[in-house]
């Protein structure tokens, strides 16, 4: 029999072949004005890459001011930007470097790399779609982003109140985003947020019409790769989210410029209503964040232990578990600002309950894995890492659900420890597994992986080094947006900033093995991970034809849901 | 001073001391600084001594002291911190050490058994719908052992204050704090942090350390009515479990009942701008007679009949919206006084 | 584009406007928050920019132009045929999804206006611990010129389903007369809206009832307006001979907007106008 993977193969590399290159638009064309996934999956990539040196820079200047107690560096970056230098401007410096490193982190390097990047890039190869729904939509989305990260550059340029940019935290609370900051800064930050949101929301629309819309003829929902479920959960979050976070900050806007008063009292507002406002957002953003990761991590799974996904109906109802219950959780993030006791306890209890289809998905995939036959490819180390990782960092979260234990831990360092657990050792490792995933498949290149294994065990060595004894610092009551701090912090601040170097060291190897794989790397198959491989991308070459599957893939009754392409009869 | 002469003071604070002494805003600050008094002297008019650094009792433990004490919270004196800490530490951290630790020994488990070389052909198994009921139950039933006693305890920590109780009034600055003591004259104490360079001369602890305490008495329940003039800070103290957000145009109230006499530092944890980091809070708890010593000592502090008419504060008041009066200009950790915008329009 | 394309999917080439209209309004932002910092209100902060006309003007120039252009090429992609079935699905999905993450901005605005109405502020005496404030005076009769409003939005929703109805029967003439009635109340809402805040016995801003009540309208307002741009754009295309019985989903785009402005106005009447200014003195 004829399977469908040949001949889609046979029809990817005929037309690459033959019509590739008249098919390419010319430089400008192609890359400024595309409406090619593909394409714009790569410069969102690339946006990413870009973004997450900026960010990560940032905070490597933050570990260095926090290296030891006293402000040592402060001072020489507010005249470097153009200031005296003044004890004041130090402080609000700080406040900047802050702000940029989350807001940079979290909307122009997490999600346009998950989300734009390789959202863009795999799903509708994964079901079969020769494009995005809406491509012009799709390139508009990634120029935003562009457009709301040059705002948020913009803002560290002129006066934010004490200083120079915007010192508001990422979550630009009122009345400090406010009557508290004075000054064009923050109003440059709230429009890269609208811009960025925009974009968001586009982008999610692209991704839902797109998923329900041009699957391959044969794929139901129930045997669409959980990447792609996990990508459509996400932009139903980012589409119900986003704009709940347009309304804040909108009033922000009006706020600070035209009088009105939502959060400021002297009019009879409440700046505890941008607090809701904004985690109503907020909480559903960190899904946002994690969800494209586990999706990632479920192909890296079952792929390298060549097996189905254990459990796949749980797995993808889990994560829309996950979303529903995301939106009723928001005010964990709030338990001190005075809250009444029932409601705290509702949400305690509330939150808790997303311990458990995240535990069905840590589970699902040690499942997936057991009785697997497991090579040890760069990918699945990485997921190795995140799954062990995650796990850490959701558990301190389920420590911070309690309302009677955060009143203790809430804007301490134990936060922060979370959160990066999650997030900066969580996503960010996702975000390397899938890059090592599919490296080869976007570039037509192998990376070394012999790299990507050092690239994993020093930045797994250097990240818990940094962020592990932040718990401590937590406990032990340090609180976090702090450019200094007492003495009896320095010894954990220290090691934490030791473990940036390493980290550093990790990054790297990181850049060395792109330019290795892009200019030197062996050229790749399709299908270069083999048996396990079993979803549409595999089926075309390294890299996919400009338009792929001009004539649609045909997705059988006999195909799983974890094999479109071999055939193989259905398993029990 | 040379730092290090100091007791438990570690190396890297001399710097911190000559670079703020070499900053210029910070020097002339000191020089203003050292007009407006200290609390830290002994009136013997009036019965009061302030307790000196042998009585701090909440502060963090630096690891070079005590390398296991500072990997975890810092000792309580509260109930409630006795309580959320044995949430903490008996029920919490053994079972998130455990489920780390579970899902970990699986990882390396797998890793070992179904190697490609120790298993080459992979099973097909992909539902079981046992052990699926079972990784949902189990975890569901641990989560409500979290749950139950997080509820209560919850529930305890808002208990409200007996009608009687002493009230204070705490109003977050930029960038310090104010207690007023409506039961005993309504005067406003303005707390500044101290010099970092005075600080270390007088043994206590650096950024930690203030100019004037919140000084209560220990052992009877206190009203803490929590407010902010111009931005949300936070009023935070560790060692107490007591954390309340002081929100502008809120008055949020919470009770805090100290069991030893001490000292207990804390530090503004919301984000509140540039001295955000400088804000720190330090709570004397005296015994009764040597607290009604220190008001009696305190411009316009009456303590008994006089006091009884002052009621606690209404909301009617305005409380969260006054100006600081009292804000001793260019102290340090003082900064500009709150702006036009931030004060009340009525 | 591609020769052996056996799908209906619409493949789209290259296209300038997405970067010109996100650099128009990034430009725009920019240029509004020069506007913004060079307000009297913020007239002795540092640096005011007075430079701001130029650049806001630029931003609306280029977005007009990106937004005509671009809408233009969907039209003329219409009518040559491009819109499959299957797209013009997409066409109906990314509407619905665009609607409902409207229908989520309105809820943040609504959330303001719950927040204040049910726990005004004790704690100033703008407010003074009732609702409406203390600083306001008196609201607007619901049932004077609002309730009119209410009367000419549900016609409008009436009318539009007229042109519908007229539109699948082949009835030209009836689907001219139903767009054209459905404009002008549109633009008759918004003139008595504009009549309505120029007399309104409240200013702009200085308590939560006007911030949340002006914001709240006005981005329905906004939402009106945009909504009748999209009829008249549809009115035009009517003119040119667009749209058949069987295929003309830019109308029914604009009908399905309509309709939900018209439904944010029922709550915004019943939550805004009536329970929020109920006891108040009216104007
Ligand atoms: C990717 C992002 C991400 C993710 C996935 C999470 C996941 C979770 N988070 Fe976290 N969180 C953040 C990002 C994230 N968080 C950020 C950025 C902040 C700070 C924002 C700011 O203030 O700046 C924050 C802050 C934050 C707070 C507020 C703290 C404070 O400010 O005081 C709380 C409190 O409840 C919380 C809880 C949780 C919980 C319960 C989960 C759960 O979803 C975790 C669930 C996972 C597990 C529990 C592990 C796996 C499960 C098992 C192995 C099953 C068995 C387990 C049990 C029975 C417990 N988070
Ligand atoms: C995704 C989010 C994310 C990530 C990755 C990180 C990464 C890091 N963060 Fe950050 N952090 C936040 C989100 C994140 N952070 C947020 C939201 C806050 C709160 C801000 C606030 O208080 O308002 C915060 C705050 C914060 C603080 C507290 C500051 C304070 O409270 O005073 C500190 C202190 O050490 C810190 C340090 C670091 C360090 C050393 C890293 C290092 O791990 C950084 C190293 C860099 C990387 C690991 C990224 C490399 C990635 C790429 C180069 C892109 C690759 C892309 C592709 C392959 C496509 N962060
Ligand atoms: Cu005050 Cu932070
Ligand atoms: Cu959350």
């Amino acid at each position: 029999m004829a399977t469908t993977a040949d001949t889609l193969q046979a029809h990817g590399e005929a037309h690459h072949d033959h019509h590739d290159a008249d098919h390419k638009p010319g430089f400008f064309a192609r890359w400024f004005m595309s409406t090619n996934h593909k394409d714009i999956g790569t410069l969102y990539l690339i946006f990413a890459i870009i973004a997450g040196i900026v960010g990560g820079a940032i905070s490597g200047l933050m570990r260095l001011e926090l290296a030891e107690p006293g402000l040592q560096w402060l001072g020489s970056m507010v005249e470097f930007m153009g200031g005296e230098g003044t004890f004041d401007e130090q402080g609000h410096m700080w406040n900047v470097l802050i702000t940029a490193h989350g807001l940079i982190m979290v909307f122009f390097m997490v999600m346009p790399a998950m989300i734009g990047g390789f959202g863009n890039w795999f799903v509708p190869l994964m079901i079969g779609a020769p494009d995005m729904a809406f491509p012009r939509m799709n390139n508009i989305s990634f120029w935003l982003t562009v457009a709301g990260f040059l705002s948020l550059i913009f803002s560290a340029f002129v006066p934010g109140g004490t200083g120079m940019g915007a010192g508001t935290g990422w979550t630009v609370y009122a009345p400090l985003s406010t009557t508290g900051s004075v000054g064009p800064a923050v109003d440059f930050g709230i429009f890269a947020l609208h811009l960025a949101g925009a974009a968001s929301i586009m982008g999610a629309i692209n991704f839902i019409t797109t998923i329900f819309n041009m699957r391959a003829p044969g794929m139901t929902l129930h045997k669409m790769p959980l990447f792609v479920w996990s990508v459509l959960v996400t932009a139903f979050l980012l589409l119900l989210a986003l704009p709940v976070l347009a309304a804040a900050i909108t009033m922000l806007l009006t706020d600070r410029n035209f009088q009105t008063t939502f959060f400021n009292a002297s009019g009879g507002g409440d700046p505890v209503l941008y607090q809701h406002l904004f985690w109503f957002f907020g909480h559903p953003e960190v899904y946002i964040m994690i969800l494209p990761g586990f999706g990632m991590i479920s192909q890296i799974v079952a792929t390298f232990s060549r097996k189905p996904v254990f459990g796949y109906l749980g797995m993808a109802y889990a994560m829309v578990a996950i979303g529903v219950v995301g939106f009723i959780v928001w005010a964990h993030h709030m338990y001190t600002v005075g809250l009444d006791v029932n409601t705290k306890m509702y949400f305690t209890a509330a939150t808790m309950v997303i311990a458990v289809p995240t535990g069905v998905k840590i589970f699902s995939w040690i499942a997936t894995m057991w009785g697997g036959s497991i090579s040890f490819k760069s990918p699945m180390v990485w997921a190795l890492g995140f799954i062990f990782l995650f796990t850490v960092g959701g558990v301190t979260g389920v420590v911070l659900a309690n309302g009677g234990i955060d009143d203790n831990l809430h804007d301490s360092y134990y936060v922060v420890a979370h959160f990066h657990y999650v997030l900066s050792l969580g996503a960010v490792t996702a975000i390397f597994a899938g890059w090592y995933y599919w490296f080869p498949k976007m570039f037509g290149r192998w990376h070394s992986e012999f790299l990507a294994h050092l690239h994993f065990w020093v930045f797994f060595i250097g990240v818990n080094v940094i962020f592990f004894p932040m718990h401590f610092l937590g406990m032990q009551g340090m609180p976090r947006r702090y450019p200094d701090f007492t003495p009896a912090y320095a010894y954990w601040n220290e090691i934490a900033s030791w473990g940036y170097v390493i980290m550093g060291a990790s990054m790297v190897i990181f850049f060395v093995n792109v330019f290795y794989g892009l200019f030197a790397g062996r050229k790749a198959e399709g299908n270069y991970w083999g048996e396990g491989a079993t979803t549409l991308e595999w089926s075309l070459s390294s890299p996919p034809p400009f338009h792929q599957f001009e004539t649609l893939p045909v997705i059988e009754e006999h195909h799983t849901a974890d094999d479109h392409i071999s055939g193989k009869p259905a398993t029990a | 001073a040379n730092p290090q002469s100091l007791e438990g003071v570690p190396n890297p604070i001399e710097m911190t001391a000559e670079e703020n002494a070499a900053d210029p805003t910070i020097s002339a600050v000191e020089a203003a600084e050292g007009t407006t008094g200290e609390t830290v002297t002994t009136d013997a008019a009036s019965g009061y001594t302030p307790l000196g650094p042998d009585m701090i009792k909440g502060q963090p433990v630096s690891a070079e002291d005590d390398l296991l004490g500072s990997m975890t919270f810092q000792p309580q004196f509260t109930d409630i911190g006795d309580d959320a800490l044995f949430m903490h530490d008996i029920i919490l951290m053994p079972i998130i050490t455990f489920i780390s630790l579970f899902v970990l020994g699986l990882l390396l488990w797998v890793i070992v058994k179904y190697r490609r070389k120790a298993n080459p052909v992979p099973s097909k198994t992909s539902h079981n719908t046992l052990i699926e009921v079972i990784w949902t139950i189990v975890p569901v039933l641990i989560l409500v052992v979290i749950a139950v006693p997080s509820i209560s305890l919850l529930a305890k920590q808002y208990k409200s204050p007996p009608e009687d109780a002493l009230t204070i009034k705490v109003t977050g600055y930029q960038w310090y704090w104010g207690y007023t003591y409506p039961d005993n004259g309504d005067f406003e104490v303005i707390s500044n942090m101290m010099d970092e360079g005075e600080a270390l001369a007088k043994n206590l602890p650096p950024q930690l350390a203030v100019d004037n305490r919140m000084v209560v008495p220990v052992g009877e329940p206190l009203r803490l009515q929590i407010s902010g003039a111009d931005v949300i800070h936070s009023f935070a103290i560790p060692s107490l479990w007591f954390k309340m957000d002081a929100v502008p145009g809120r008055l949020n109230e919470k009770t805090l009942t100290i069991k030893e006499p001490g000292i207990y530092y804390g530090q503004c944890m919301e984000l509140c701008g540039a001295r955000h980091g400088y804000m720190p809070i330090a709570i004397e708890a005296v015994p009764r007679a040597q607290f009604e010593a220190w008001v009696r000592g305190q411009p316009g502090g009456t303590v008994g009949e006089a006091a009884e008419d002052a009621a606690p504060i209404t909301e009617t008041e305005l409380p969260g919206l006054q100006q600081p009066e009292s804000a001793v200009e260019d102290a340090p950790g003082a900064g500009l006084p709150p702006t036009e915008d931030t004060s009340p329009t009525t | 584009m591609a020769g052996a394309k056996t799908h209906d999917y619409h493949i789209l080439p290259p296209d300038i406007w997405p970067l010109v209209m996100s650099f128009s309004a990034l430009t725009f932002t920019t240029g509004m928050v020069f506007y913004m910092n060079s307000t009297p209100a913020t007239a002795e902060q540092p640096g005011t920019y007075t430079f701001w006309p130029l650049i806001v003007g630029l931003g609306i120039a280029g977005l007009i132009a990106s937004f005509f252009s671009w809408f233009s090429n969907i039209v003329a992609e219409a009518q040559a045929g491009d819109h499959t079935p299957v797209v013009q699905l997409h066409l109906r999905y990314a509407m619905i999804l665009f609607i409902a993450s409207e229908v989520m901005f309105f809820v943040g605005w609504f959330w303001a206006w719950f927040d204040f109405a049910l726990f005004p502020s004790t704690l100033t005496e703008v407010v003074d611990g009732i609702w409406p404030p203390k600083a306001i005076e008196a609201v607007m009769n619901p049932f004077d010129l609002p309730l009119l409003n209410t009367l000419i939005l549900l016609c409008s929703g009436t009318t539009v389903t007229w042109a519908h109805h007229s539109l699948i029967n082949g009835d030209r003439e009836g689907l001219k007369k139903g767009l054209w009635l459905t404009i002008i109340l549109g633009v008759v809402f918004s003139a008595v809206q504009a009549y309505e805040y120029a007399h309104a016995p409240f200013d702009f801003g200085g308590n939560t009832y006007s911030s949340a009540f002006y914001m709240a309208t006005g981005f329905h307002g906004f939402h009106v307006i945009v909504g009748t741009i999209f009829l008249i754009v549809c009115l035009a295309r009517t003119y040119k001979g667009h749209f058949t019985p069987r295929q003309h989903f830019g109308f029914e785009a604009a009908a399905w907007y309509w309709h939900f402005v018209d439904v944010v106005w029922l709550f915004l009447f019943v939550v805004v106008y009536v329970w929020g200014g109920w006891g108040a003195e009216f104007h």
